[in-house]
């Protein structure tokens, strides 16, 4: 077994001595794109809605939430669907988050949250990465978004317009901070800082 | 005959002008919630939904004991077993940070009038006694008058 | 003169003290009112005009004007609180188009049922109403006049209208509005027990572990109530709450079993909990064996529709809907036993671990379970067996009559229980519990009565449903319409209610505060006064009596309910509408007015102006000359006195908070039949279920059967039409109010996102509801607060611009003849 592993091994490490180079530039060049492509299609296709919703996971519990909320349908018709706050736009931080997500298809498998009262009893613990992961980049999913310079504070309500141009100016608090359950039921708040 | 039912209505009902014409006029001459629609049509053109005000700004309360409108639009606040979304801004720790106002003193207090470390479960349900309120004219206007202009009369 | 309102004071205070002490003041400068004289408020105490809830509350009064509300902090039902309706109760007698002066429909200056309204004195309109009835009663007997009442008449105008029905013009044809909400409840606790209103009291909330609510959303309905059961839910955090609904609603919030189930199927499901029960071994044996039977009731009783109606055709048994026959325990059992968690699964919708869920909170037997419910069992075809079925697991448990263990069906309207169905002004019933069929109840009530053996009409008069079905055919001519909105809460408003009413050969007369859709639709309005307008009574769901003073005077000619009955009475000689062999055996009576025959008859008019509290005014007595409301209540309660509905003295119940009924030596019972509690109970009995002979009450085996009208092709959506938090009923008094009108002002469809898009509609769209009956136009929720499932809509019906009973059918219980609003097919289209 072992000396079989080392004789293939001999056969990729040794230089080719039936092909040009320029065969295997080009021919590297076009696995490259198909790989590459093929690659970057799937990570384009695992960011689209439809990807997540295809589990009921998501379908019946987050996305129906989300339905009845502005995120969803508003005035300007311009929504937000799952990645567009749940997945990092910044290329690194995106393959950093679709790792991660590896562990969502653990979960899949096994039915972590398979029925209602799974993902009740999750709800805390899932909502609590996003809401530290949101704070720990100042929100920027939000801000992809909502941008702060743009915010023009008198088209606001006056409530609004106060901690937009206080607290969140200043940088004392991010989106989140105030911002959680927008888009999606809350979990059992009484042991979150700023509820209780 | 129609002149002192006319007056009549402007006395005893004081109507606007335009309700009388219609009342004069129309079969179901009382018509006042329904307004002009017959009882043996369909109104074919019910009002718009319309968004609770979401302005900021408090009213007027007609007595102390009344329960303050909601001056703020309040959709998809979440009530229930798992979060109280109101109170995250109204309870006492709360209003320091967010300005909002407090929720009344009386809310602290058991069925049997004892105060408690925190808001009584039975206030759990704000919505029960506190609404929100559309920009839109009365339907009927109300002649309640206040105590300060009663006394004033 | 312009002066400020401060000023004003200031000057007044200082006018006054002056000339009182000869001396000036020292000018004292403030914005604030501190002078007693203005400061101080008169308080008085009221039960809420609005639900069955029955909570008290304080009423201010100044200058002739109440000026503010709020929630009684002394009454054990409410302790301080009151629900956004209740707070705002202060504005329900001020909108700005208060009748005010009698309007009579009328062409060149007489009578004519396609005139306009126009006013009369209240002479004139008793002169038209009397012929009107007259002339129905000469036609066509007694039989040829009606009444509709309501459970939120105060308990003396019910019973000066059933004496002036049942009694004055033999007739039965009296119904409350009551119909349409409580006869179910009533149905099933005469069949179960024997006697009507429920063993328990609201100190069960305080006691209970688990709560289910089987089609109520107390939320939005009874929300002191919900605020007693959230208090314990939240306060005891084992506490379960278990809410199961055709459609998902506020109550759900609190919901730690929520159960959506196929609309009619609750009935599979309350039988699936009773097998569970045997099947485990929870049957509490000794309280079965000791204090039930068992009986099997009739199926196939048909859905209360015309005769000639295909659906009402096709079944077999309507005519003996009531009948049942005795079973065993083994019977019982292998009835229930079809109803397994799988096949009832199927007819539900639900998933059989919830459906376990919630029979194992009944099974466990260290768990005191209150069961709630309202319309979304009452109002059903099959109500009266929901009602029993609810029971029967109460009973095979053993959960019954203990503070927590408790079934509780809750009532609609303020005083539904008081009125309605205490004083009995349902078309088959008598005071007390009585019905006219029973020749010992006819007689015990003439001797209270003080008529003419055989005065009182054996056969059941017409009920709410078929009054309307009788106007349409002209059988009933002269109809009196009091204290309700029934053109806008009657069903099928489009083929019964309105051709009824408008029907050339008929006489309708409403009396009302406000023009509603009901006055639109009368021949002669009769303006009348409200709430704290007179001096009233009013009994709540757990069996408590309230009083209160006429607070205010009422607008303009505006006179109460109860004096428009006595008055009218006056217009009627004995001998016009009694015959002569009735009065032949009370010559006495020959000639006299039917007011000397049901009101002096030395009960009514036996107490004294001077016996009136002189703190307030009271308009009735003031013009009839004795304490009218007093003289009425004392002659009501013999009725009951004695026969486990004791009530107190009416003194008392003015310095109370109110007493739940039987008040025996001056103690209020708060959970009957049992022994310790309940003083009727015989002792060493443990339990007793007195209204029946053996005292056992009944387990009824009864099956799942189908609604009136399901989805099909043409009308695919279910239709459940109810209520909303900020508004009463038709909304003719909260829609007068500016808070509660901006609260929630239009009616809505609410339906699921899924089925809008289905249909190419979005929020805010404007939709058709149409069935096989009527339509109407309204505009698309799909993320308020209702949250149907697919193939359902929920449509509020306090809007009169948009009047959702035009599309409903007029199905009833065959036993209650109770309506069923949460079922009907329709369509839905864009407008």
């Amino acid at each position: 077994m072992i000396t079989l592993l080392k004789r293939y091994w001999d056969i990729f490490r040794k230089p080719a001595v039936h092909y040009s180079l320029g065969f295997l530039t080009m021919g590297g060049f076009i696995a490259g794109i198909i790989f590459w492509g093929g690659f970057n299609t799937a990570l384009e296709k695992t960011n689209t809605e439809s990807f997540c919703i295809s589990c009921h996971e998501m379908k019946d519990n987050v996305y129906k939430e989300l339905m009845s909320t502005a995120h969803f349908s508003n005035g300007s018709g311009v929504r937000a669907t799952c990645p567009d706050c749940h997945v990092p736009h910044e290329w690194t931080n995106k393959i950093a988050r679709k790792m991660q997500a590896s562990k969502e298809v653990w979960g899949k498998v096994f039915g972590t949250i398979n029925t209602r009262e799974k993902f009740e009893n999750k709800r805390l613990e899932l909502a609590q990465h996003e809401w530290a992961r949101l704070k720990a980049n100042d929100s920027l999913e939000c801000r992809n978004c909502h941008n702060f310079e743009y915010m023009d504070f008198t088209q606001q309500s006056p409530r609004a317009s106060v901690q937009h141009s206080t607290a969140l100016a200043k940088g004392e608090k991010t989106c989140i901070d105030c911002h959680k359950g927008i888009a999606h039921q809350l979990p059992d708040m009484s042991e979150v800082e700023g509820w209780q | 005959m129609k002149n002192r039912f006319k007056k009549f209505c402007i006395s005893g009902f004081a109507l606007l002008s335009v309700t009388v014409s219609i009342l004069v006029i129309a079969e179901e001459n009382i018509a006042s919630l329904r307004q002009d629609t017959p009882l043996n049509a369909v109104n074919e053109s019910p009002a718009p939904l319309q968004n609770a005000s979401n302005k900021d700004i408090k009213r007027g309360r007609s007595y102390p004991m009344q329960p303050p409108v909601i001056p703020h639009k309040i959709d998809n606040y979440q009530l229930d077993l798992k979060v109280n979304k109101c109170l995250s801004c109204h309870s006492r720790t709360q209003i320091e940070e967010s300005q909002a106002p407090m929720v009344s003193v009386t809310h602290f207090m058991d069925r049997d009038g004892n105060f408690l470390a925190d808001v009584s479960p039975r206030r759990y349900f704000c919505k029960q006694c506190h609404v929100t309120q559309i920009e839109r004219s009365n339907l009927i206007e109300n002649n309640f008058i206040d105590i300060q202009h009663l006394l004033s009369k | 003169m312009s002066m400020s309102r401060r000023e004003y004071i200031k000057y007044q205070a200082a006018t006054i003290a002056a000339t009182a002490a000869g001396i000036s003041l020292p000018s004292s400068s403030t914005n604030l009112v501190t002078d007693t004289k203005d400061a101080q408020l008169k308080w008085s105490k009221a039960p809420c005009r609005f639900c069955g809830t029955g909570c008290s509350v304080n009423v201010a009064t100044k200058a002739g004007q109440v000026v503010a509300t709020h929630g009684d902090i002394k009454s054990p039902v409410n302790r301080g609180l009151n629900c956004v309706k209740g707070y705002f109760l202060s504005k329900i007698m001020y909108g700005n188009d208060r009748l005010k002066t009698p309007l009579l429909r009328m062409k060149n200056g007489k009578f004519a049922k396609d005139g306009d309204f126009t006013p009369v004195s209240w002479d004139t309109a008793f002169d038209v109403m009397a012929e009107k009835f007259k002339k129905a009663l000469k036609d066509k007997g007694p039989e040829g006049v009606g009444m509709f009442g309501s459970g939120q008449w105060t308990v003396w105008e019910g019973y000066a209208a059933v004496k002036l029905m049942k009694a004055g013009f033999r007739s039965n044809n009296i119904d409350p509005n009551a119909r349409h909400c409580m006869a179910s409840a009533v149905g099933g606790f005469m069949r179960t027990f024997g006697i009507d209103e429920p063993m328990g009291c609201y100190d069960d909330f305080e006691h209970a572990d688990a709560f289910v609510l089987w089609g109520s959303n107390m939320a939005e309905m009874h929300p002191i109530l919900w605020t007693r059961l959230t208090d314990r839910r939240l306060s005891a955090p084992n506490t379960k709450v278990c809410v199961l609904s055709t459609f998902e609603h506020r109550s759900f919030e609190l919901a730690d079993i929520p159960i959506i189930f196929t609309p009619q199927s609750d009935l599979a499901i309350a039988n699936f909990i009773a097998n569970y029960i045997i099947q485990n071994d929870a049957v509490n044996t000794e309280f079965v064996k000791k204090y039930t039977n068992f009986r099997l009731g009739e199926t196939d009783i048909g859905y209360g529709l015309r005769p000639e109606h295909p659906t009402q055709k096709k079944s077999k048994n309507a005519k003996t809907a009531g009948k049942s026959t005795p079973i065993t325990f083994e019977e019982y059992a292998k009835f229930v036993s079809q109803y397994d968690a799988k096949k009832t699964s199927d007819i539900s919708g639900v998933s059989e671990d919830k459906l376990i869920e919630l029979a194992k909170l009944y099974a466990d037997p260290d768990k005191k379970v209150m069961s709630l419910w309202t319309m979304g069992v009452n109002q059903h075809t099959r109500g009266v067996w929901m009602n029993n079925l609810l029971y029967n697991i109460h009973l095979l448990t053993g959960k019954i009559s203990q503070p927590g263990n408790s079934p509780f069906s809750l009532t609609g309207q303020p005083s539904a229980c008081g009125t309605a169905r205490e004083v009995g002004t349902f078309s088959h019933r008598l005071p007390a519990d009585m019905v006219v069929k029973n020749p010992k109840h006819r007689a015990i009530t003439e001797k209270i009565w003080k008529l003419p053996e055989g005065t009182i009409n054996p056969i059941p008069g017409a009920h709410a449903v078929l009054q309307n079905r009788k106007l349409k055919d002209s059988e009933i001519n002269a109809y009196w319409v009091q204290c309700n909105n029934n053109m806008q809460a009657g069903p099928n408003m489009n083929e019964e209610a309105l051709p009824g009413y408008r029907n050339p050969d008929n006489f309708i007369v409403v009396s009302d505060a406000y023009p509603t859709v009901t006055a639109q639709a009368a021949d002669l309005i009769l303006p009348t006064a409200m709430w704290v307008e007179k001096e009233g009574a009013y009994g709540n769901a757990e069996r408590r009596t309230q009083f209160w003073h006429q607070l205010v005077d009422a607008p303009g000619s505006s006179k109460s309910d109860v004096w428009q009955v006595m008055e009218f009475s006056k217009r009627f000689n004995t001998n016009e509408v009694w015959s002569e062999e009735l009065l032949a055996k009370k010559p006495e009576y020959k000639n006299k007015t039917l007011f000397d025959v049901l009101f002096k008859n030395g009960n009514v008019d036996k107490y004294p102006l001077s016996d009136i509290n002189k703190e307030y005014n009271n308009h009735e007595s003031e013009d009839f000359g004795f304490y009218v409301q007093k003289g009425l209540f004392e002659e009501y309660a013999q009725f009951g006195r004695g026969h486990g509905h004791d009530l107190a003295d009416f003194d008392t119940y003015h310095k109370t908070r109110g007493l739940r009924w039987p008040v025996v030596n001056g103690q209020e019972t708060l959970w009957r039949f049992r022994e310790g509690s309940d003083p009727y109970v015989e002792k060493g009995k443990g339990f007793q279920f007195y209204g029946k002979p053996d005292g056992r009450a009944i387990i009824f085996a009864l099956p799942y059967e189908p609604a009136a009208e399901s989805p099909d092709k043409e009308f695919p959506f279910w239709l459940s039409t109810g209520r909303v938090l900020e508004h009463w009923h038709s909304g003719s008094m909260t829609q007068r109010v500016p808070e509660l009108y901006k609260a929630f002002p239009d009616a809505l469809c609410f339906m699921h996102p899924a089925d809008a898009k289905n249909k190419g509609l979005r929020r805010g769209d404007k939709i058709k509801i149409s069935s096989k009956r009527g339509a109407m136009v309204t505009r698309v929720e799909t993320r308020g607060r209702n949250k149907p499932p697919q193939g359902l809509i929920f449509v509020p019906w306090f809007d009169a611009r948009q009047l959702i009973n035009k599309v409903t059918l007029d199905a009833t219980d065959p036993i209650s003849k109770q309506t069923d609003f949460k079922k009907c097919a329709v369509n839905i289209e864009k407008a």
